[in-house]
């Protein structure tokens, strides 16, 4: 919604003649239609609004509308209309069923994995039982188990979800709104959701407009529109009918916006989804939204693993054909090595690492509405930021003070401790005078507890900023106003650009003051004397250029200036004087001018140090606002988003006396872009702006602008997110990878469109959000890392009781004991890493090279780690069977023997006699050392775990969870074998000490191996062992 | 943008292949042959160096171990049961009295089984006169002790090269599985009983089922050489009239406190039990 009138977008025939929507198709049409008419309805959404009403005469709209504008509709016409139109409410976004969210919980992204294998088991099962009597039922139960694991993480995340968006309820207005509507010539009240199309409404200061209006009569209206546009003063309204564009016109509310002040009478144009508002919530819920980042790397990383767990099915398929195996014991082998490759736990521990990272973030004010989104803020390379609200406290507030010829900063923070300026001055006791009497702003009752900066107040934006700032550095208005009173006041309005109030003197003179404050220029026009130091001396050309050089200066901070002046009343106008303000009776010329105060709705005191910490972490903060050019590049340059030096090509232009055209686009690094050039850009042109340049500001945007922009960035291949509060953010916040919504000042539109929360609409939150995702997504290849080396420690067992013909290794129900046992606690504990180096120093990841898991992740764990592991296990498991008399090369191509239930006195290398279940016993106290001995190397594991380039010695052991985890997996292992009953219930038996000892030499081997790794690659940095094993 | 193009099969099948070769890069498999040649070299000279370092651990390990006993006994603290001849599946023996062929492998079976009973066989062993003591020696040579097949008597397959089979009346040989260093306390015997009543009866041999304690401790394959442990025949006598000719028989050591004839996992610790059906 630029400020052209012209709107090329939309052919005047497709102009519907009335806003009745065009969405809504008559039942009879075909479904396929329909969604045809969907797509191109979503498209026509993203265009621009197109409205005449507001260029209609009275007549014109009484006739269109058929209402009469003194009595509005009769109550029976406007129950016919709202039967005909529906209620005029925003059509909530399709909320998806509570079972269809709990089903994507339970069958989404790695889920799907672990549901193949339970059906592979299951499979496998089937087959074994069809085809032999009696079977092992391993995997059935290895089925019902990996179902089991599935089932409650899924549970456990949709309950984590369900929570956050509890919470999400809670922000809900439930207050009815209602409206004043006139019907049959009789004012009432109805609800909000009743006002039809045609009515009467009648709005005042401090109502939310009911619908779409087109006023016919105003008295001092103004509205707040910023949740719509993003501009943060209020706007005034007129029935006049002031600019083409339907956003820019004064004689047009919008529904959903606020009256601030005043009244006004108009006529409902447009209600529910065919308010301009409505269409922005529609255009967001027809978003698509795309996957997020760490769905697409837990994508990649199942179809890593899938290919590793099929080229090992299937070598080993081919192999055990070769060695004489049936086709069905193949095919059962082919399923087990499938199966044996999925990690069970890994699931799981995705899950409570993404749980606890969302937890710490709330803690930190940043509420994820789902999981998946907390790592994208990590990989975030661009933000958009919306201004008001988001960088800008959203309030005016006095940044600037002029007099006696100097300008002084005033203190903008929010919580007033910082500078202050010259107190002392006679003029400055004038000046705040005048500020605070010349007012019409007051504090609501009951907020004496409130800081001043925060407490409310009724009256307009720039009115209530100097109210506050007088109370906070001058003294007491309301005391001031006692011992002064107002006797007579002309308010401000738009062609005077004025405003004079008549105040008692507050000494015993008895006589009056008349002060005046307004635009500058018609301010300067009034006085022929300033004053200085509180000495008035007569206006001449020096003291008039410098005002004009202080109103450009300040001016040009994008803030907006007040001048201010007074005059004492000759003592023929003392106490009593009726003084009328219609036909003035007293002297208003020849007034003493004071100063100037400037006013802007100030940047939030964190954001500068967060934007410069996102700036060095390679984040690119581009600033999109509906607000104009100069204040939004003025809160740019304030909160670094244009950082200090930097110019645009404009600035350029100015300072070397040139025209802009010939500024050397190298020299340019910050741009502001205008709604209104955007709007004419193709999509090459704005990438070539997004690529180009390193500071953007795009300002006088319009919602479907921002989601140009949005898709612009992504176009290029950025993960963007987007911060707002606005309903015009909304669609921007859904395309958004991930959208953020301010929690106290976000609309209820934004929240719903957004992915995460600021619960104290702080931009430094997302700071720390960044740093979070980040860090998860590296402790996440940390966690990853020890779960998956443990699998070829699992794998390697089954395949060599394959190839070898060797009595099994490693069962399942030892493998689900490290996947979901022993491994769990230790692979969660990494989530509570602490990150290696300044992770808000480096670039954000490259989504297409920097994978969650890659080939060197799967060489380090399965390659080299995992098969050092493997060969612990197999250790334990050769002492064991040499201990007990089965000496290692006697097992070779024991294993159909072995198994042989109806073989009772096998023979071992000594000569002694094995009944089956006395050498299944040994087997079973086989697999749990081997069970042992993984837990023995998967504490060297877990410390080289720890870091990814860094010693361990270097990181230090802080990480309690993580000793914790050590000791748990230890006492857990412990437990297993040792507790009375485990040999019945899990066929774990007890093990000698010096079996626990078996691994330690390869867990020691572990250790050095890879910290003689590390040390390599952080001597010679981009070396080939840095290329082939730095995951 | 994160949304997924859709790709054309053709455009996936040419990626494929560049994937598996791509003749710009000289990338065959995502790797030029020199990336190809460091990796696997690093991996041989890893493996290697592991191969090396587990021979190495082993090796250690077997230095532990003591050739002629097992480190550990605890996991065989009591010996099985097993029968000859083997059943085929389960534990079952079916024949037909009358026709040779179906008991022929089973008479087999026992021939083999017994062969080194045979006198010629026993020849060096010793011939241990004193019965119902334990046999204990101190090395460095054991001797191993003479089991005469004839006192399987009926079952010895001297006199009746059918085992009984040809009448009827088949023979089981129970053997005690070999422990090394075991020592029966009391004295054992091997009792076996039809399960069914009236059905069947059955003799054992030698007398009573007596296993002679003279036999034990064993000392191992290595030190022990010769080594024959003592058996016990249990032959099924199915009565002449008897129109079930089916009987389940359980056998299991008794009189030896030591020895363990009942575990609910294991059918075979002590004890055994097998199906016997003849046909006419």
């Amino acid at each position: 919604m630029g400020l052209g009138g012209k709107k090329g977008t939309v052919t005047p025939h497709e102009r519907s003649p009335s806003p009745r929507p065009k969405r809504r198709l008559k039942p009879t049409q075909k479904k396929q239609v329909k969604r045809k008419k969907r797509r191109k309805d979503l498209e026509e959404l993203k265009k621009e609004v197109v409205l005449d009403d507001h260029k209609l005469t009275l007549e014109q709209l009484s006739a269109k509308y058929s209402v009469d504008l003194t009595k509005g509709h009769t109550p029976e016409r406007a129950r016919e209309l709202l039967i005909q139109n529906g209620p005029n409410m925003l059509t909530p976004p399709p909320s998806t069923p509570k079972w269809v969210k709990f089903c994507k919980q339970l069958f989404g992204g790695f889920s799907l994995l672990l549901w193949t294998g339970s059906i592979l088991c299951f499979v496998a099962y089937g087959i074994q039982v069809y085809f032999k009597e009696e079977s092992s039922k391993d995997n059935l139960y290895l089925g019902i188990v990996l179902a089991i694991v599935v089932f409650i993480t899924g549970c456990f995340s949709y309950y984590q979800e369900a929570k956050s968006s509890k919470i999400m309820e809670s922000f809900k207005n439930m207050v009815p709104q209602k409206a004043m509507v006139i019907r049959g010539g009789e004012k009432m009240q109805i609800h909000v959701e009743d006002v039809v199309l045609g009515d009467l409404v009648e709005v005042k200061g401090g109502d939310r407009i009911p619908a779409d209006l087109r006023l016919i009569s105003a008295q001092g209206c103004k509205v707040d529109n910023s949740s719509l546009t993003g501009e943060s003063e209020p706007q005034s309204r007129s029935p006049d009918f002031t600019h083409e564009n339907p956003l820019e016109t004064r004689n047009i509310c919008f529904f959903s916006t606020n009256c601030v002040e005043g009244t006004a009478r108009g006529i409902v144009i447009a209600t529910g989804d065919s308010t301009v508002m409505g269409r922005i919530a529609s255009l967001t819920s027809g978003l698509a939204v795309g996957q997020t980042p760490i769905a697409a790397e837990i994508e990649h990383f199942i179809h890593l693993i899938t290919m590793v767990a099929v080229f090992l099915g299937v070598t080993f398929f081919g192999l055990s054909l070769i060695l004489g195996y049936s086709w069905l014991e193949a095919v059962i082998f082919l399923i087990g090595i499938i199966v044996a490759n999925v990690p069970e736990g890994l699931l799981a521990t995705v899950t409570v690492c993404l749980t606890l990272t969302a937890k710490r973030m709330a803690r930190k004010n940043c509420l994820v509405k789902n999981l998946e989104a907390v790592e994208t803020l990590g990989s975030t390379s661009t933000i958009c930021s919306d201004k008001t609200g988001t960088l800008t406290q959203n309030r005016m507030t006095v940044a600037h003070l002029w007099f006696d010829r100097t300008v002084y900063a005033a203190d903008t923070s929010e919580d007033q401790i910082g500078k202050t300026f010259a107190k002392g001055s006679d003029s400055w006791f004038i000046l705040a005078r005048i500020a605070g009497l010349c007012n019409r702003a007051d504090f609501k009752a009951d907020q004496e507890d409130i800081p001043i900066a925060k407490r409310s107040t009724t009256g307009d934006a720039s009115e209530s900023a100097l109210l506050k700032f007088i109370e906070q550095t001058h003294s007491s208005v309301k005391e001031m106003r006692e011992k002064s009173p107002k006797v007579a006041e002309i308010p401000f309005n738009s062609t005077n650009k004025y405003q004079v109030s008549i105040h008692l003197r507050e000494d015993s003179s008895q006589t009056h003051v008349l002060m005046m404050k307004g635009a500058p220029e018609r301010i300067l026009e009034f006085c022929s004397t300033f004053l200085l130091n509180g000495q008035e001396y007569p206006m001449d050309n020096d003291m008039r250029e410098a005002f004009q050089n202080a109103y450009l200066e300040l001016g040009s901070l994008g803030e907006r200036v007040l001048g201010f002046c007074f005059l004492n009343l000759p003592s023929t106008y003392s106490k009593g004087f009726p003084f009328n303000t219609d036909e003035i009776n007293f002297p208003m010329d020849n007034l003493c001018f004071v100063g100037l105060i400037s006013m802007i709705d100030p940047p939030r005191a964190a954001v500068p140090d967060a934007v410069s910490k996102c700036r060095s972490a390679g984040i690119k903060v581009i600033m999109v606002t509906g607000d104009h050019p100069i204040t939004a590049k003025a809160i740019a340059k304030g909160v670094g988003i244009i950082s200090e030096g930097h110019e645009t090509a404009e600035d350029v232009a100015a300072r070397l006396n040139i025209p802009v055209k010939q500024v050397d686009p190298r020299d340019v690094k910050a741009i502001v872009v205008h709604g209104s050039e955007l709007k004419d850009m193709s999509s090459e042109q704005l990438d070539h702006i997004l690529q180009n340049h390193a500071e953007i500001v795009f300002a006088r945007t319009s919602p479907q602008q921002k989601l140009i922009i949005v898709e612009g960035c992504q176009r290029l291949g950025a993960i963007v997110a987007v911060t707002g509060d606005g309903v015009n953010d909304s669609p921007a916040l859904k395309k958004a990878d991930i959208g953020i919504a301010m929690g106290i000042t976000g609309s209820d539109v934004s929240k719903q469109a957004a992915d995460m929360i600021l619960l104290d609409d702080n931009f430094a939150s997302i700071v720390t959000g960044v740093e979070e995702g980040r860090l998860i997504f590296d402790n996440l290849k940390k966690s990853i890392a020890y779960t998956l080396t443990s699998n070829i420690p699992e794998i390697t067992p089954f395949l060599l009781f394959i190839i070898l013909g060797i009595p099994l290794p490693l069962g399942t129900v030892t493998i689900l004991c490290i996947d979901l046992g022993t491994d769990m606690v230790p692979a969660i504990s990494l989530a509570y890493e602490s990150a290696e180096s300044d992770i808000m120093k480096r670039l954000p990841r490259n989504p297409k090279t920097e994978n969650l898991v890659n080939k060197r992740l799967i060489g380090m764990a399965y390659g080299q780690i995992g098969m050092i592991q493997a060969l612990a296990g197999f250790f334990t498991y050769f002492v064991i069977l040499a201990e007990n008399g089965f000496k290692p090369f006697d097992l070779l191509g024991i294993r159909l023997e072995w198994e042989d239930r109806y073989l009772n006195d096998m023979e071992d290398s000594y000569g002694q006699q094995w009944t089956y279940e006395q050498r299944k016993v040994v087997e079973f106290t086989c697999h749990t050392a081997f069970f042992a001995s993984i837990v023995v190397v998967q504490w060297a594991d877990l410390i080289i775990c720890k870091t990814r380039r860094n010693s361990v010695f270097q990181q230090g052991m802080k990480n309690k969870v993580l000793i914790f985890g050590l000791l748990e997996e230890t006492f857990l292992a412990a437990l297993l074998s040792y507790t009375p009953g485990m040999d019945l219930a899990l066929r774990m038996y007890p093990l000698k000490i010096t079996w626990w000892l078996c691994a330690v030499p390869y867990s020691i081997l572990i250790f050095v191996y890879d910290e003689i790794r590390k040390l390599l690659i952080r001597q010679r940095p981009g070396c080939w062992l840095e290329r082939e094993t730095y995951y | 943008m994160t949304k997924k193009e859709k790709k054309s099969f053709n455009q996936s099948l040419a990626e494929w292949k560049r994937f598996i070769y791509n003749p710009t890069s000289g990338e065959f498999l995502g790797r030029t042959a020199k990336s190809w040649g460091l990796i696997l070299l690093f991996y041989l000279v890893f493996y290697v160096f592991l191969a090396a370092l587990f021979t190495f651990t082993m090796w250690v390990m077997l230095q532990t171990l003591n050739d002629e006993v097992p480190k550990y006994r605890d996991q065989i603290p009591s010996p099985g049961l097993t029968v000859y001849p083997k059943p085929l599946s389960a534990l079952e023996y079916t024949f037909s009295a009358s026709d040779p062929e179906s008991y022929r492998e089973y008479v087999e079976d026992l021939k083999s089984f017994l062969k080194p009973y045979t006198l010629e066989e026993q020849k060096n062993l010793t011939d241990c006169h004193v019965g119902g003591v334990l046999f204990e020696q101190n090395g460095p040579t054991y001797t191993a002790c003479q089991f005469p097949v004839s006192l399987l008597e009926a079952c010895s397959g001297l006199n009746d090269p059918s085992f009984g089979y040809a009448q009827g009346n088949p023979c089981i040989l129970v053997k005690m599985n070999r422990i090394i260093g075991l020592k029966p306390q009391g004295t054992p015997r091997i009792e076996c009983i039809p399960k069914e009543e009236n059905v069947a009866a059955i003799s054992t041999y030698p007398n009573n089922g007596t296993i002679d304690l003279k036999y034990f401790p064993y000392y191992g394959k290595k030190l022990h050489v010769g080594y024959l442990q003592p058996l016990v025949a249990a032959q099924v006598i199915f009565p002449a009239n008897s129109t079930k000719q089916e009987v389940t028989v359980e056998c299991k050591i008794d009189g030896s406190p030591n020895l363990k004839s009942q575990d609910d996992r294991d059918k075979f610790l002590g004890r055994v039990a097998f199906k016997v059906t003849a046909h006419a």
